[in-house]
């Protein structure tokens, strides 16, 4: 028995109750959208941000670097919850791995 | 799908005026028999800003005496979310114009981040409509992905520059798609070439050229300068034997030749001079072949500009250019900086800047247009096939926008126009033409590339 928190930045949330299969799985299967593009996990889309517990990447998460994966960030395409676990979701967080290199 | 046309491959003399398949005979008769455009297909996005809303496929009324200008008439809302549409093409163009029952009437329509190809039926030019859709696992099996740009190659079939692998890594190839426009096969022999981005053809030359961007792990995420240090984006062009699919010369651009994106041949069959513009070092450069070999020199350098707080310079990013159907000028537009350009290319090893518009990016005079902001600058072009209306739009890629324009992301882009006087050399913004993909019933879309119904300077080629 676990749950997997979703947490969006406008303040919504959304709880799944044992999930199956990757965050993004889990997450379509109980009607909640995320975004996504590859499922791959090469383009980065998915990007969400672990907030409590663990999760685990099924294979490489190409599409993130060393200093990303260090600061939490996950591919919610290949992640699958280890147990009980709480990640912030939505369009918003992958813009946080990039800023403008001029600036 | 296609009506059957293999008994009627054969190619007749291009002398013989025998015109019975799609296109024009030469770039001349384009120019001077073409219809004026009156509708735009033009590619829309929702990644990156609305999470259920998939990416559209636009048809855009450009008839000036239409009640309807300037707004969306129709779009073919495509049946998932996450695709990117980007680059798009034709199942036809003027190189089958000799092959009778062939028609262009079929987009190829790919999503770059999902590896997902959409193929839409334009029978009805203002109603287009699916007629199917090929799952990423088909493009997978190749082990490709990131579908780029779509070119008809002569006779029915398809091709597609694909940026990586089937994991989103290197090496990219080409695929190709059947008369049918179901997946074939690879085009490429594997292991040609690295990198992927651009390609053009010139039959008459046995000559194609391919260009670089990165592998799609590299380049989708967003702009990290720390891959430009590693050697993560391509600065070499590709010059293959078309005939027998294979890199006969690899020229390396430097420094100065960084992401050398979008490649024009002229579009004269008989000519073998191009361009393609090094996006980051924001260069043009010209490409020729003289005694069997292809020769590059760098013939335009945009400055990069200081912004007053900023750390660096910023480079104009040079993102897309296209040529003329005559061959006489060269369009381009500097994203960042908020500049289109036009150069006359009568000489193209000399190009002559003609005439320039400073609009949207951080530096253009003109920022806001009908009362509504423009945010970005310049970026993909398509021009009348008269040569005397040139049309952009100013998104770029959904996470690179975000980086670099972030109120794309509220705002949604815009589709702008400037008049063309070819005999001049001039530009006029048309500030009574705005297409405005911020303002759509299920919130901002990002707009890409446009093309029209019956053909244009970025998708015709000449055997
Ligand atoms: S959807 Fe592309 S990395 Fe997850």
């Amino acid at each position: 028995m676990s749950t997997l928190r979703l947490a969006w930045r406008d303040g919504r949330t959304a709880a799944v109750e044992d999930p199956e299969g990757t965050v993004l799985d889990a997450a379509e299967a109980a009607g909640l959208a995320l975004p996504f593009g590859c499922r791959t996990g090469a383009c980065g889309t998915c990007t969400g941000r672990v907030l409590a517990g663990e999760v685990s990447h099924d294979r490489r998460p190409r599409a993130l670097k060393r200093r990303h994966l260090d600061d939490g960030y996950v591919l919610l395409c290949i992640a699958t919850p280890d147990g009980d676990c709480a990640v912030e979701v939505g369009a918003e967080v992958k813009r946080d791995l990039l800023a403008n290199p001029f600036r | 799908m296609a009506t059957d046309h293999s008994h009627d491959h054969e190619r007749t003399d291009h002398a013989h005026h025998d015109h019975s398949g799609p296109g024009y005979m030469t770039p001349q008769a384009a120019v001077e028999n073409a219809p004026r455009e009156r509708l735009a297909y033009v590619m829309g996005n929702h990644v990156g800003i609305d999470e259920t809303a998939p990416d559209f496929l636009a048809v855009v009324d450009v008839d000036p005496d239409s009640d309807s200008y300037c707004q969306l008439v129709d779009r073919v809302d495509l049946p998932n979310v996450g695709d990117e549409l980007h680059h798009f093409g034709w199942n036809a163009c003027s190189s089958s114009c000799h092959i009778g029952g062939l028609e262009r009437r079929y987009l190829v329509v790919p999503g770059n981040r999902s590896s997902r190809l959409h193929i839409v039926d334009t029978e009805d030019r203002e109603h287009p409509e699916i007629a199917k859709v090929i799952e990423p696992e088909a493009v997978h099996e190749y082990d490709l992905s990131a579908p780029h740009t779509v070119h008809c190659i002569g006779g029915g079939t398809v091709v597609i520059s694909m940026l990586g692998d089937a994991d989103g890594d290197l090496p990219g190839g080409f695929l190709e798609l059947d008369d049918e426009l179901n997946v074939k096969g690879r085009w490429d022999p594997a292991g040609e070439i690295d990198f992927n981005y651009d390609f053009w053809y010139q039959p008459r030359h046995d000559a194609m050229v391919s260009s670089e961007w990165a592998a799609p792990k590299t380049y989708q995420p967003g702009f990290d300068i720390e891959d430009v240090e590693a050697g993560n984006y391509g600065h070499e062009l590709q010059f293959w034997s078309w005939e027998d699919r294979k890199v006969e010369q690899t020229v390396d651009l430097g420094e100065e030749g960084l992401i050398p994106l979008e490649v024009r041949f002229l579009h004269t069959p008989e000519h073998a001079h191009g361009f393609v513009d090094a996006a980051l070092s924001s260069n043009i450069f010209h490409f020729w072949k003289r005694d069997g070999e292809w020769h590059t020199e760098k013939v335009i350098d945009f400055e990069s500009r200081e912004l007053e707080g900023w750390d660096m310079p910023v480079p104009a990013l040079p993102t897309d250019i296209l040529v003329s159907m005559d061959d006489r000028y060269l369009y381009g537009g500097n994203w960042l900086h908020g500049e289109l350009w036009m150069y006359d290319i009568s000489d193209p090893a000399n190009p002559r800047h003609a005439d320039s518009l400073s609009v949207g990016g951080y530096f253009g005079d003109v920022q806001e247009l009908q009362g509504r902001d423009i945010v970005g600058g310049p970026q993909m072009l398509q021009l009348s096939l008269d040569g005397e209306r040139l049309y952009w739009t100013t998104s770029l890629y959904s996470t690179w926008d975000d980086q670099f324009f972030p109120e794309e992301a509220e705002k949604g882009s815009v589709m702008l126009k400037a008049d063309v006087d070819p005999r001049r050399g001039t530009m006029t913004l048309d500030e009574e033409f705005l297409v405005d993909f911020g303002d759509l019933p299920d919130g901002p879309a990002r707009a890409h590339e446009m093309r029209w119904p019956d053909g244009d300077c970025t998708s015709d080629v000449w055997e």
